[in-house]
């Protein structure tokens, strides 16, 4: 499985791995729980990653599926980083919804468990650590490389998502208005659904 | 000091008793449901410091700061610093299922329609107009912490080169948060000019 880490040319054409449903749902588990750690300045910087995953490394999903589920995840309520939640799900639907199922929510587990686990311990000693320099550093450091992060995955997700004219004129406006109003962005969301539905938006 | 404090103050008189297990899991629960399209944050300040006043703003702001510093979605661990700091590990569980339960089964629910369902004409034609609506969100998440790092040049430096990693050469966020990180932390490193406490 840890195949195409060693060649990464291997990486850009996608070659399912055929494994078995337990090794399936270990893999997804595998690969969450390692890059828990690695969520810098909230969740949304690891959608570049979860993309390089699940579409280019082992095609758990279409360019057009993440896509798709990015934008369900944005909709619903509660936390945007449920996204794992559906990753998980789609790398094992092809083997029915059970395992489906039992793999978004192990995805979600195991993102979920190492950074919370870390929270905890956190909350519980921060009096100690609340003026080291270290703390400090990591705070003023960490900013700027989350702030590059954050661009890359905004321009991954529009090359992602913006296959027309129309559907990238659809995601300027909508950077916009969430730069320069307040309006609820679930209003974009509503508006650019009719224009789709009413064919303006083709892919 | 015998001058009462004009804010709700934790073991004050105004403080909310300490609240219980069950208290955490709606309180979390109604932080999740609220925040329907956005605006989390603004939400978990409303509940938990206006409504139930399980916290001060200053210890709700002490949260944020942790939550944002350590690793994991900033809702998550703000969730999880309010479970902490009343019941412990316990009180943590408790909070993250209030504030993941509802919404994940709705969201899995979601996803079982969709992949039942997204080959259909029609729902692929809607998708992909929420789908550009939604990349706009994406767009707008490095914009919206730019405007705080615009008189320092370092930063804009380290960010540009992050980009120029991420997008040219396709260097993955592993070796990239492991490279960045610490050569970033080497140059913010609080200076003795800085007046800050020895750690």
């Amino acid at each position: 499985m840890s195949l195409s880490s060693f060649l990464p040319l291997l990486a850009n054409t996608c070659h399912p791995v055929t494994l078995n449903d337990w090794g399936h749902l270990l893999q997804v588990i595998w690969e969450f729980l390692s890059l828990s750690l690695f969520s810098l300045g909230g969740g949304n910087t690891l959608l570049t990653e979860y993309h390089h995953i699940s579409v280019d490394q082992f095609c758990w999903l279409t360019p057009t599926q993440f896509a798709d589920l990015y934008a369900i995840a944005e909709a619903a309520p509660g936390p945007s980083s449920m996204i794992v939640g559906l990753i998980g799900l789609g790398a094992g639907w092809p083997e029915g919804p059970f395992w489906g199922l039992l793999s978004g929510v192990m995805a979600e587990v195991s993102i979920l468990l190492p950074s919370s686990l870390l929270m905890v311990a956190a909350c519980l000693r921060w009096n100690h650590m609340a003026g080291s320099p270290w703390r400090i550093a990591f705070e003023r450091g960490l900013g700027p490389i989350t702030l590059g992060i954050l661009f890359s995955v905004g321009l991954k997700i529009v090359h992602t998502s913006d296959q027309t004219a129309p559907a990238l004129l659809i995601s300027i406006v909508a950077c916009g208005l969430m730069l320069f109003t307040r309006i609820s962005p679930l209003w974009f969301m509503v508006v650019a659904g009719v224009f789709g539905g009413l064919g303006l938006v083709s892919r | 000091m015998a001058v009462p404090a004009p804010a709700p103050v934790i073991g004050g008189e105004n403080a909310a008793p300490t609240p219980g297990l069950g208290d955490l899991f709606v309180g979390m629960l109604q932080v999740a449901l609220s925040a329907f399209g956005g605006g989390l944050s603004a939400w978990s300040q409303r509940i938990i410091v206006d409504q139930r006043r399980w916290l001060d703003d200053e210890a709700f702001l002490t949260g944020l700061t942790v939550a944002r510093l350590f690793p994991g979605p900033n809702q998550i661990n703000l969730a999880i610093y309010v479970g902490t700091r009343f019941h412990g590990l316990k009180g943590a569980v408790v909070c993250l299922a209030g504030m993941l339960l509802v919404p994940f089964t709705l969201l899995m629910g979601l996803g079982c329609l969709y992949f039942s369902f997204h080959t259909v004409p029609a729902i692929d034609r809607v998708l992909s107009g929420v789908v550009a609506a939604a990349a706009g969100l994406a767009l707008s998440m490095g914009f919206k912490i730019l405007p705080a790092y615009r008189h320092d040049r370092m930063a804009l430096l380290l960010a540009l080169a992050t980009v120029v990693a991420m997008e040219v050469f396709h260097v993955r966020l592993v070796p990239v948060v492991l490279v960045g990180g610490p050569l970033a932390m080497a140059w913010y490193w609080p200076r003795s000019s800085d007046a800050t406490p020895e750690g």
